[in-house]
């Protein structure tokens, strides 16, 4: 390789041949110049084992974001679900008059109240136990739960 | 008589109790731990509510779950088997004042019978033979040297909180006992959260001789005749037969009799049983009472031809006895309590059971909660099956029981099945002559014979 500074016309080729070739790394480093390209999978697919001409790491996991990023898609398993730590009644906002704690499509703190469970006459808050986005709630409002069962499931924030 | 009722227990015993309550017409909840998804009690109940992960003590042992499960399934009463909550009586009287039936005796009854040194002073007053003890718990080292000297050794360390020989230690000597004393205060905190321990006099040649107690909310008190418990391993019962080859008509009427009354002098209202060991002049001593249906309640309802089970949830409903007094035995029962266990090392062995052949004919009966393809969480105890034969006369009772556990296959997992094979065809037990030393002797002849 010669001294010129690679261009756009390059960058976006080399890309689209990690697309093609179902990559999801690329490396390469010459004196004084360096280019990293990841991307993430669309699905949880094994990545296509493709020779290439330079030493390709092929990680497992698919890499942070540093240059070219297409739109991320989170597999099923990227979502993280908070399920109920006892048996009880589930209760979406803390009292008949007032709002549902949580909707679809909001964010959440950690440590933010999601519901309440009602065990015993006793009312349980139930807290987010990371940062993310609601996706999907899986009770109605004053159904009886057991131990174990889902009732939110949480998109995590990206780091 | 309730319309549904929750089981508060796993198992073999879970499905008993589902079996009488579906004969009495009654729907029943089970709870389960995660371990337990697939196992039948599960899945034959009506309802079901997960209680926890498999850890007994988040789960089976977890009184805000079960009650919230009782209240979510709308049971009106709760059965609570035996082992886990059977006999806690805060759980009874949770249940109770929550507004459920608990089915067993009352909780001031638990209490007291639990404590295994107020128990003794009771039964004392219902006029029972108690053997030499320490009539209070014994708070140290110092003190309980000072009680053995006394009464002479060989003597028995108890968990007055005790049960399932858990925290039980036997010292023949006064080392012995300055050695076995810290670890069963350990073992007894371990086991029941309380490291209370009481001392009692030990007779090495006794038989552990047990009479079954049903009482009423009417007053009625029935006691039935005895479960011979000897052969047990550890404290851990292996076989029990009824009747007992050692206990003859005047005995048993006796022994009836003094447990009747005993259990009639403390105004018992439920299923219970009285402990007993009898020694070779046939002297019998109060040990303790279980105030819950036991293991190897079949023997009594094959040789009476009754329903234990059915009984206690009926007199639970309020109703009054229906056992009449001085019912007679027929024939012989026996029962081979089966367990996922190495029949060498004794180690528990759970696992997968690929292949499973139970016995079945005329006069066997199987409580157990296995099938093929089950996979016995490690959690919980080893029990598989308890194999029952009831015959006309005891070696009839012994044949059946050798032919039906030849019958028995069980794949995947080890059992104790050559264990009770060797058992049924010693000659000391064909002949009817053990006590509680029997194993300890049976196992060291055994370990002879292979050398």
């Amino acid at each position: 390789m010669n001294d010129k500074k690679i261009d756009y016309e390059e960058i976006t080729k080399l890309v689209s041949f990690l697309e093609e070739k179902h990559l999801t790394h690329f490396e390469l480093e010459v004196e004084g110049f360096k280019i990293k390209i990841s991307r993430a999978l669309p699905q949880v697919a094994a990545p296509a084992k493709v020779s290439v001409p330079a030493p390709v790491p092929q990680p497992d996991q698919p890499q942070p974001m540093t240059q070219a990023a297409p739109a991320v898609v989170l597999a099923p398993d990227q979502f993280q679900y908070i399920t109920s730590p006892m048996v009880g009644t589930f209760y979406r906002a803390p009292d008949p008059a007032s709002p549902a704690f949580v909707e679809i499509g909001e964010e959440v703190k950690k440590g933010q109240t999601l519901c309440i469970i009602e065990a015993m006459k006793l009312m349980n808050e139930i807290e987010s136990d990371m940062d993310g986005m609601v996706a999907e709630i899986f009770v109605e409002n004053g159904k009886p739960v057991e131990y174990g069962q889902r009732l939110f499931s949480i998109r995590p924030v990206e780091v | 008589m309730f319309s549904k009722i929750l089981i508060a227990n796993r198992g073999e015993i879970a499905l008993r109790i589902i079996r009488a309550a579906r004969e009495l017409g009654l729907k029943t909840v089970a709870v389960y731990s995660e371990s337990d998804r697939n196992s039948l009690h599960t899945i034959l109940a009506d309802d079901k509510v997960c209680i926890g992960p498999g850890r007994a003590a988040d789960s089976y042992l977890n009184i805000p779950n079960i009650l919230g499960a009782a209240e979510q399934t709308r049971a009106e009463a709760i059965h609570p088997g035996y082992g886990f909550l059977a006999e806690n009586p805060r759980f009874a009287e949770i249940c109770e004042s929550s507004g459920f039936v608990f089915i067993g005796p009352q909780p001031a009854m638990i209490k007291l019978m639990g404590n295994k040194s107020l128990a003794r002073q009771e039964m004392k007053r219902a006029r029972l033979y108690v053997l030499p003890g320490s009539n209070e718990i014994v708070q140290d080292l110092p003190e309980a040297k000072k009680i053995a000297k006394k009464m002479g050794y060989p003597v028995i360390i108890k968990a007055a909180a005790g049960g399932g020989g858990k925290g039980m230690r036997i010292a023949r000597t006064r080392a012995q006992l300055e050695e076995q004393f810290g670890p069963a205060q350990n073992e007894a905190k371990a086991s029941f959260n309380d490291p209370s321990l009481y001392i009692e006099k030990y007779l090495p040649n006794s038989r552990h001789i047990e009479i079954q107690v049903i009482g009423d909310k009417h007053g009625n008190v029935v006691a039935l005749g005895e479960r011979e418990c000897s052969i047990q391993r550890k404290h851990q019962k292996v076989i029990e037969e009824s009747p007992s080859p050692f206990v003859d008509d005047k005995l048993r009427k006796k022994m009836i009799k003094a447990a009747e009354d005993a259990a009639r002098h403390i105004g018992y209202q439920s299923l219970g049983t009285f402990e007993f060991l009898v020694d070779e002049k046939k002297r019998y001593y109060f040990m303790e009472a279980n105030t819950r249906i036991q293991v190897e309640h079949p023997i009594t309802e094959m040789v009476y031809s009754l329903d234990l089970v059915k009984e206690q949830i009926r007199i639970a409903a309020g109703e009054k006895l229906s056992i009449r007094d001085g019912l007679e035995m027929s024939g012989h029962g026996l029962e081979c309590r089966i367990n996922a266990e190495d029949p060498v090392t004794f180690s528990p062995s759970p696992g997968t059971i690929d292949f499973l052949v139970l016995p079945g004919g005329q006069g066997i009966r199987v409580d157990s909660a296995a099938y093929q393809g089950w996979q016995i969480p490690p959690d919980y105890d080893s029990l598989v099956a308890k194999i029952i034969t009831l015959a006309p006369t005891r070696p009839e009772a012994i044949k059946k029981m050798q032919t039906a556990l030849e019958m028995t296959t069980i794949v995947g997992i080890k059992t104790n099945l050559p264990l009770h094979l060797a058992i049924l065809s010693d000659t000391d037990f064909m002949e009817g002559r053990y006590d509680t030393q029997f194993m300890e002797r049976f196992q060291r002849k055994n370990n002879n014979n292979q050398k």
